[in-house]
């Protein structure tokens, strides 16, 4: 097959997979889990149970609090303690659930925790919608949208003409998907087989790249064992960041999605294997996302010492980091995720949440910043801008506060991947300033948004008294 | 030879000539009318185009001041009092007395007393580190040191001090525009007012935390202990949130609060004499 | 956390490419047309360039510390670049004080006034150049007799190729350019010297991805197209493809001072722009001007047009036309 990628931008850091041949393993609950309500993105969800409540494992403690939320269950059985602020990685107080953990797990009734495989898949798509948002899944490839939201396009929208299903894993470090795809095949193929189904049978392709022959051939040998029509396995050519929505959809159905739109408006759906797995074991299984795999790798641990680990929703990122033998000497900076597009973890107290993928430890000699020097308009930043932007200019032009000249070279579609400052000889922290610019120039965009509709609606109120006269 | 040099002289001036008609007919036929007090307003503002006043310069304050029917709208806190008093005297306008102001900046918690917990490294901007995370202190309200509010200052009146790692007012040259008051993205810096011979009394912090864990973070912080509410006989303070706030128009710089207070969040500044507790 | 671990925003690492490696690479690039001319000159080539190496790094040093007040920009290595490519326009008969005077334009007036890296407009090494040609015409076209390791072609001292031209006619001249000239001309300066050393470090460049190819190629291309066209309609006049690209510091320029990142367009589109713009300036003075070499002058006039450019060429934007 053709090997392909997105065409514009892009970088190719050192591939780093040190934990790709380490099993998933479970990891242990620990006496307390704290559940935070913000684990998606959207409107944090609102607790239902009280203090004193006791949970099982599987029930739901939270409810979305807004169109695009979430439900939230309890990870474990126990007693819920508190129901209270509490910092997230960042340091900034999040409202959590507190469970203290039972001895023995019970689950709650109506959930099917058999490991045997249902590959028949219902015919009522509602059903299936339903069950995956009652069960609480979210896009697990970084964003965590809601995924009931994501396979039920608005009205009006283009009907879908391809899911994708995202396994390029592009960030170097990280392997939970690849292991996935390697432990749980047929999971994850029934689950692109229900989206299939909900989608109206588009064209399935299951994107992995060249990086990982072994999980291109154990995903093809099981597709066809299962014998799903219409769905394929598509390998990509490595580069960075090709797991991002739109350049996915370049990739593949070579469509560019539009600004600011999704790339539903060009017939794609892209939904990462981890929420496959996630959709397949809330529909066959009813079973909640409750667990994710992180792994635990970075430059400084030997690879030994490294894991893919299955979590439960709410465990403390030290407890995790204790478990797994502490915090390597060497490291001088703790990532939540990738090293491209990880968060920082200011705050190590801080419960794990659904989208959670990795605990990377970064020695200084790789992850310190350089020292800021001019720019020589060598022109790499826009050269790696996968959205094809001049993060250069937008640097430059954020300095100087031209908001309108900012929107003009279109900061507002930045993906904020990091391949501008990953790859600036001169270590200018465009990315840094680029995302201000983007968040000055959407509030501005969404400021006259909202006057225009209110004038629009004004004009209607009038149009509508004059004729009473 | 002098018939050249003639002649050059001739055709030089004529076209200088014939041009300066061209210029000052176009003016003539392009020019626009405008207020003739709007020149004179003008003439009596700083000059600095600031935009403290909320207008986009002091062109666009002199011509939207001449258009309106009073003064409620207007009023220049770099040029206070007596500039407004000239304005006024123009535009044969009432304009009311306002006490001028000072930015002040309500956070104390200084390096020595607020440890750093975390090393913060990337774009030296307070909007980003403010946008990153809590900061690189326990404190999640404190100031952030990254000096975004000197960058904003049109009147060199801020400067970074490199020991305590915050900014510092300079009261001759601050005006009072809002600019760093805008720029702060955790609302630090208040306009408050300057009060008689400067003297003015304030709580440098702005932590909601409970007491514990603000003191934990900063032995600076404000705890909400409420000790100043019960010193203060004016009415001036109010606790809410774990944080005092005193209320300028009400104080009567009596010190009682700054003495009560456990943690020395309440500054006193300008006070002939040291507070004796 | 009682240690304190770093937190910034993303990306959490970077390339291992820094200002420095880059200019370290085209130091690296620029060495076996350095070595070719040192076989060609002996010492007297080693000492201009040390001469030039010194002037520009002190000068930057210098300015950056009691005039700009700023940290010092010298251990990023682009003062070395500019000393080397000062150097290699510089015939090694000339006298100390000159190369000072370069210096003084390269790094004072055409770098550091403008602001320091990054911020010229002009090539530093190709203004230093042009200054000194204009201002000392005698010094800067006196080639000594090499004395080097290298024996010389028989009857031909002291005059470049492209000074054959006006001595020999255009037809005679053409017939100068085969393989050993090639690898180390007639007669000239160190970046005028070997066609092939330059192009081995433009070719270096090139694979490690420091510099695109499509500036070069298109000054090439339109140079020998521009030659090919007038050499067609006279050759008696106009010398051929080959020569003109063999000839002179056309080479040079269009390897390493006409892809100098700071002065160049930043996008490929562009580039091939200023890449024709060159080879047709270069042109237009060879056969018609009356310098027997145009390339700096067509750098810099080029060099004028780039923020035009940069205007006018942007990346194709995703999603957007």
């Amino acid at each position: 097959m053709k090997r392909i990628t997105f065409s514009i931008g892009g970088v190719h850091p050192q591939d780093a997979k040190f934990a790709k041949d380490r099993p998933i393993e479970d990891l242990p609950l620990p006496k307390t889990l704290f559940v935070s309500m913000a684990q998606h993105l959207g409107a944090p969800a609102k607790p239902v149970v009280a203090v004193g409540d006791h949970v099982l494992t599987g029930q739901v403690i939270a409810e979305p609090g807004g169109f695009i939320s979430a439900f939230v269950h309890s990870p474990a059985t126990g007693t819920v303690k508190s129901i209270a602020p509490r910092a997230d990685l960042a340091g900034r107080p999040v409202p959590h659930i507190e469970i203290e953990v039972d001895a023995e797990e019970q689950w709650a009734p109506g959930i099917d925790t058999t490991p045997d495989l249902i590959t028949a898949i219902p015919e009522d798509r509602q059903m299936m919608l339903d069950r995956i948002k009652a069960c609480g899944v979210v896009g697990l490839g970084g964003a965590t949208f809601p995924t009931h939201v994501k396979l039920n396009p608005a009205p009006g929208s283009p009907a879908a003409e391809a899911l994708l299903i995202n396994g390029s894993e592009c960030e170097p470090f990280l392997t939970s998907d690849y292991r996935l795809m390697l432990e749980s095949p047929r999971e994850i193929i029934v689950g692109a087989a229900i989206m299939q189904k909900i989608l109206g049978g588009p064209r399935c392709y299951i994107c992995i790249e060249d990086n990982k022959p072994e999980a291109i051939r154990v995903m093809r040998a099981t597709l066809a064992e299962l014998g799903y029509g219409n769905m394929v396995v598509q390998p990509l050519m490595k580069k960075y960041p090709q797991g991002g929505e739109k350049q996915l959809t370049q990739a593949v159905m070579r469509r560019e999605v539009g600004s600011g739109a999704l790339p539903i408006s060009v017939g794609a759906v892209v939904q990462n294997v981890t929420t496959a797995f996630a959709v397949y074991e809330a529909v066959q299984k009813n079973k909640p996302l409750l667990t994710n795999i992180l792994t635990i790798t970075g430059d400084c641990l030997p690879v030994e010492a490294q894991h893919n680990y299955r979590f439960r929703i709410g465990m403390p990122f030290s407890y995790i980091v204790s478990y797994a033998g502490g915090i390597p000497e060497k490291a001088a900076k703790i990532v939540s995720g990738g090293p491209m597009m990880g968060r920082a973890i200011a705050n190590l107290e801080a419960s794990t949440v659904k989208g959670s993928s990795a605990i990377l430890y970064l020695s200084e000699s790789t992850t310190a910043r350089w020292t800021e020097t001019a720019c020589i308009r060598c022109g790499r930043c826009s050269e790696a801008c996968p959205m094809g932007l001049e993060p250069f200019l937008l640097n430059r032009l954020y300095k100087a506060g031209l908001t309108d000249e900012l929107e003009k070279n279109a900061v507002q579609d930045c993906i904020e991947c990091g391949c501008c400052l990953y790859s600036c000889p001169a270590g200018i922290p465009l990315l840094d300033n680029v995302r201000q610019a983007k968040l000055q120039v959407m509030g501005i965009m969404r400021a006259r948004a909202a006057a225009a509709k209110a004038a629009a609606e004004a004009a209607a109120a009038k149009a509508a008294e004059t004729p009473k006269q | 030879m002098s018939s050249t040099l003639v002649w050059t002289i001739v055709i030089l001036a004529g076209l200088g000539l014939a041009l300066a008609l061209l210029l000052y007919l176009v003016a003539q036929k392009f020019k626009v009318w405008e207020d003739p007090r709007v020149e004179k307003v003008e003439a009596e503002l700083p000059g600095a185009n600031c935009g403290g006043c909320g207008y986009a310069g002091c062109h666009d304050f002199a011509v939207t001041s001449c258009a309106a029917s009073d003064l409620s709208k207007h009023y220049c806190p770099v040029g206070g009092d007596p500039v407004m008093q000239k304005v006024a005297a123009i535009l044969g306008y009432e304009v009311e007395k306002k006490a001028p102001m000072v930015a002040v900046l309500r956070c104390n918690g200084s390096c020595e007393v607020r440890p750093r917990t975390n090393t913060f490294q990337g774009a030296q901007s307070c909007r980003h580190k403010a946008w990153l995370y809590a900061g690189d202190t326990g404190c999640a309200f404190g100031c952030l040191g990254c000096g975004d509010c000197v960058q904003e200052c049109k009147f060199g009146a801020l400067s970074m001090d490199p020991v305590t790692g915050l900014p510092v007012v300079d009261e001759s040259k601050c005006t009072a525009c809002g600019a760093c008051v805008k720029a702060c993205p955790r609302q630090l810096i208040e306009l408050r007012a300057k009060g008689p011979r400067g003297i003015r009394e304030y709580v440098a912090c702005r932590n909601t935390d409970r007491g514990p864990v603000a003191r934990k973070a900063c032995s600076n912080a404000c705890i909400g202990c409420g000790l100043c509410l019960k010193a203060c006989e004016h009415d001036a303070i109010t606790v809410e949130n774990n944080l005092a706030y005193i209320d300028f128009t009400k104080c009567k710089l009596c010190r009682k609060c700054e003495a009560a207070c456990p943690t020395g969040a309440i500054h006193g500044v300008n006070f002939p004499k040291p507070l004796v507790k | 956390m009682a240690e304190s671990y770093i937190v910034s925003g993303n990306p959490h690492w970077h390339s291992p490419v820094s200002t420095r490696r880059l200019m370290l690479d085209v130091i690296i690039a620029l060495c076996p047309a350095v070595i070719v001319s040192f076989l060609y000159y002996g010492w007297g080539e080693i000492l201009v360039m040390a001469e030039s190496i010194l002037f520009c790094v002190l000068l930057e040093w210098a300015i950056t510390k009691f005039m700009l007040k700023k940290a010092s920009t010298i251990g990023d290595l682009s003062a070395v670049v500019t000393g080397i490519l000062l150097a290699m326009n510089l015939p090694c008969s000339i006298p100390w004080w000159i190369v000072l005077i370069g210096a003084v334009i390269a790094i004072g007036v055409a770098k550091m006034s403008f602001g320091g890296i990054g911020q010229n407009i002009f090539n530093p090494a190709i203004t230093g150049r042009v200054f000194l040609l204009i201002s000392f015409p005698a010094q800067m076209t006196t080639w000594p007799v090499p004395v080097g390791f290298i024996s010389v072609p028989d009857g031909f001292t002291g005059a470049t190729l492209l000074e054959q031209v006006k001595l020999l006619g255009a037809r005679e001249a053409d017939m100068l350019v085969n393989l050993q000239t090639l690898f180390a001309n007639i007669g000239g300066s160190a970046g005028e010297l070997s066609a092939i050393a330059l192009l081995a470090g433009w070719l270096y460049l090139v694979i490690r991805k420091v510099i695109k190819p499509w500036i070069t190629l298109t000054i090439f291309a339109t140079v020998a197209g521009i030659a090919a066209i007038f050499h067609g309609i006279n050759p008696e006049l106009y010398t051929g493809a080959l020569f003109n690209l063999a000839a002179g510091g056309l080479i040079l320029g269009a390897c390493f001072m006409a892809t100098d990142y700071v002065t160049s367009p930043m996008t490929t589109w562009g580039g091939v722009v200023y890449g024709f713009g060159i080879g047709f300036i270069v042109m237009m003075i060879r056969y018609f001007g009356s310098y027997p070499e145009g390339m700096s002058f067509a750098i810099l006039l080029m060099n004028m047009a780039v923020p035009l450019i940069n205007r006018a060429f942007h990346q194709k934007k995703y999603g957007r036309k």
